[in-house]
């Protein structure tokens, strides 16, 4: 090393100037990079069936009404993901439920009937964060535990509170979202007294009905919108003691985005109140356990419905 | 369809994730040589600083680096934006090389030099600014070299808090099981830790001595 | 720079202790003066303070007791970055500035004190001449030149502000024979020209004999003795005879100054 130095150098001072000319560069490019886009709708969505469908059904129905270019970031990994993603401006609109913007991300606590919960986080979120939320879609997809309809029929069971004097007797499966969050298994158990004999198995969601089904699991917490529900016949336990807030599928926007893009307010009201618990399932099963292409399934659906042509 | 026909397909968005990448690398890898190489400058010519700043450094490589975004998160206006965080925690990684190679390449130089220079009535700032960091500079590259394809790997892994970037790609793919947007994550990312790591490598060349 | 108006030593040792920072004495008692125009050489063992105390003159380092003057001035109150600049200060290894060409390096001082570029590139060309230079070298880079030619840029360099004061520590020390006693002649040469006062460190008596006005002899961190190198060749000191006989036949070339 110190040889080479004895002998350094001959362009040093250019190399100075080089090196200037390059953080110079440098830095002009990298502030072209920095996050943002103003004729394209980015569409995002979390990485389970549900979401990619209303996804695809956002992503389409902006398509019909408007003349923006609309990309899709789907299979995000996660309310975090899509949270962190839409407050940078890499997405502009992603389908949530009220429940979860609530709870997880909100962080308050939960309380209050379906429109109350819709109201309280559309306010906070134009409030505090630079977001909207669209109407919502019609349906309730809050957590279901279920179980196997042979052993609702047998027991007659119908609500969680019957069901909790089984606990100790059964095995749990659940998902990690659920076994983390605020909103999951820790205030369920208070709620209802649930003890199982041993902790509950982390699942996929997407495994957790056919472990249902296979006598792996005796109870599980999926969603009321599940498309497994009918198909595996499964019976979802009703929720007397309401834990759960109410979790009304909406869309949430940019504010950015909606001033660059109005029409797009036009396509969300056109969706309040379209798409009803069954509808879900059944768009659920298509793609569950039909194995239907999304964008099938999505036209299909916006057509029946007379939002596209 | 094959590779090569999806990644044409896809072009946009592996664009758009190139420049979100480029973005965190850039970024943390600018701060990190701000703060970097004084930080190894000072610990170069007092070396009471030594232990502590590089002592400090090389901790900080050896958490985990999902751990240390794990740590992070929940910090204050820190933790509420991933790509903030993704940038502090790229920064603190990217320190290490740019404070060793500083401190390596500013003692590397002839203490000759820095005696006649002195001798001769150059201030400790015109020392440092006309012939140590002059002197150093291919070394300090080097360590800039070797932050800058280690920033390129990590912000790969940030796209699992939510940053962006071309690790976004290969988390989806992961999940949709589809080998083909893995590689649509994995390729450019792999390329562009290449071409860093050769650009950076031609221009050290340039600046070092024949 | 550096026009000397006092009539007293231009540079001034006043029982100067310096003590290294673990404590190990290296100088004590050292009482010096050097007279404007004249050639002190520091003679000495390596160990016995030599450059230690030609460090003390432009500060590079700090006596811990005694007081050290330039000019009348004493070192601990003055400018230190003037007071290194009005002095041209040549070291054995030279350090040359690797990045820069031998223009560059001469112009070292000039730059920094802010002179034109013509009085700059005036001043180099004049002092590449008379350092024996061809003027086509100011463009080269030192690792492109001798051992020579380096130690010649560096002396080139000392002299570009025109400092009143020269400090050379073991200049020549790293060069062959042939060259040394070149530039030995040369310095003689330009001593007479210009006139500097200067403090010259060595271990070679030879050397000390030939180029000093005064020979200061040093050893374990004392002044033994300072003495007109006649005067050395007849000493009766222990250590100055103790030199002169281990030098021996090699004096013989060596009588008298101002070389040809």
């Amino acid at each position: 090393m110190k040889r080479h130095q004895q002998h350094a150098c001959r362009r040093s001072f250019m190399g100075q100037r080089w090196t200037a000319g390059c953080v110079i560069l440098l830095s002009v490019l990298l502030s072209s990079c920095a996050p943002s886009h103003s004729n394209r709708i980015v569409v995002g969505s979390k990485n389970f069936t549900e979401s990619l469908m209303l996804g695809e059904l956002l992503a389409q129905q902006i398509e019909a009404h408007t003349t923006a270019k609309v990309e899709r970031r789907f299979y995000l990994a996660g309310t975090y993901i899509c949270q962190q993603a839409i407050l940078a401006g890499r997405i502009d609109i992603y389908p949530e439920y009220t429940g979860t913007a609530l709870t997880a991300i909100l962080k308050q606590k939960v309380g209050g009937d379906r429109a109350e919960v819709y109201q309280r986080v559309k306010s906070e979120y134009e409030a505090r964060l630079g977001l909207t939320l669209s109407p919502p879609f019609g349906f309730n997809d809050t957590f279901a535990l279920e179980i196997r309809g042979t052993d609702a029929r047998r027991l007659s069971l119908k609500t969680l509170s019957q069901a909790a004097a089984f606990a100790p007797q059964w095995r749990a499966g659940f998902g990690y979202e659920f076994m983390e969050r605020p909103d999951g298994y820790a205030g369920l158990a208070a709620a209802y007294g649930l003890h199982f004999a041993a902790p509950p198995r982390i699942m996929d969601l997407g495994l957790l009905a056919t472990a249902l089904k296979d006598h792996q699991i005796d109870i599980a917490a999926g969603n009321a919108t599940d498309g497994l529900i009918p198909a595996l016949d499964l019976f979802v336990l009703e929720d007397d003691r309401h834990y759960f807030p109410p979790y009304e599928a909406v869309a949430v926007i940019r504010q950015q985005a909606m001033r660059e893009h109005p029409e797009v307010a036009q396509a969300m009201s056109e969706l309040r109140g379209k798409i009803s618990d069954q509808e879900m399932q059944q768009l659920n099963f298509a793609l569950d356990g039909q194995h239907r292409d999304v964008k099938d399934v999505a036209h299909e659906f916006l057509r029946s419905k007379g939002l596209v042509r | 369809m094959n590779l090569v026909h999806f990644l044409w397909q896809n072009h946009d968005q592996i664009m758009e994730l190139t420049l979100e990448h480029l973005w965190l690398v850039g970024i943390s890898t600018l701060l990190a040589v701000f703060v970097g190489i004084p930080l190894g400058v000072m610990s170069a010519h007092w070396p009471v600083w030594n232990k502590p700043v590089l002592g400090t450094a090389n901790i900080i490589q050896t958490i985990p680096s999902l751990a240390l975004f794990g740590f992070l998160l929940p910090v204050p206006w820190l933790g509420d934006r991933a790509d903030r965080l993704a940038i502090l925690a790229l920064t603190l990684y990217a320190l290490l090389p740019v404070i060793r190679n500083t401190y390596t390449g500013i003692r590397g130089v002839d203490p000759a030099v820095v005696e006649a220079g002195r001798g001769m009535g150059l201030t400790d700032g015109q020392l440092l600014f006309q012939v140590e960091l002059p002197l150093a500079v291919s070394v300090i590259l080097s360590g800039i070299r070797v932050a800058v394809v280690v920033s390129v790997g990590l912000a790969t892994i940030a796209a699992a808090i939510g940053a962006g970037g071309l690790g976004e790609f290969i988390f989806r793919g992961l999940a949709m099981v589809n080998n083909q947007l893995i590689l649509a994550g994995a390729i450019p990312a792999a390329v562009l830790a290449l071409s860093a790591d050769f650009g950076l490598g031609w221009l050290e060349k340039r600046l070092r001595p024949r | 720079m550096g026009t000397d108006s006092t009539d007293g030593p231009v540079i001034e040792f006043r029982d100067v202790a310096y003590v290294l920072p673990n404590g190990q004495p290296l100088l004590s008692g050292l009482n010096l003066r050097v007279q404007r125009g004249e050639t002190l050489v520091l003679l000495g063992r390596s160990g016995s303070g030599k450059t230690t105390t030609l460090k003390l003159i432009n500060r590079l380092l700090t006596p811990r007791s005694g007081n050290v003057l330039v000019n009348g001035a004493s070192t601990a109150s003055s400018d230190v970055i003037r007071l290194r600049r009005s002095i041209g200060y040549v070291i054995q290894e030279v350090g040359l500035f690797p990045h820069f060409t031998v223009e560059r390096n001469i112009a070292l001082v000039p730059r920094v004190e802010g002179w034109t570029a013509q009085r700059i590139h005036q001043r180099v060309e004049e002092l590449l001449q008379m350092v024996g230079l061809e003027p086509q070298l100011g463009s080269r880079y030192p690792h492109q030149l001798s051992g020579g030619q380096r130690q010649r840029v560096g002396v080139a360099r000392a002299l570009a502000a025109d400092p009143a004061i020269l400090l050379m520590d073991e200049p020549f020390g790293a060069l062959d024979a042939i060259t040394r006693d070149q530039l030995q002649r040369e310095f003689l040469s330009l001593q007479q020209r210009l006139n500097k006062t200067v403090v010259f460190v060595t271990h070679d008596l030879r050397e000390a004999l030939r180029l000093g006005s005064r020979i200061a002899l040093m050893e374990a961190g004392r002044m033994v003795t300072v003495l007109s190198p006649t005067e050395f060749l007849q000493s009766t000191d222990p250590l100055a005879s103790a030199y002169v006989q281990a030098f021996g036949d090699r004096l013989d070339s060596v009588t008298s100054r101002g070389g040809s």
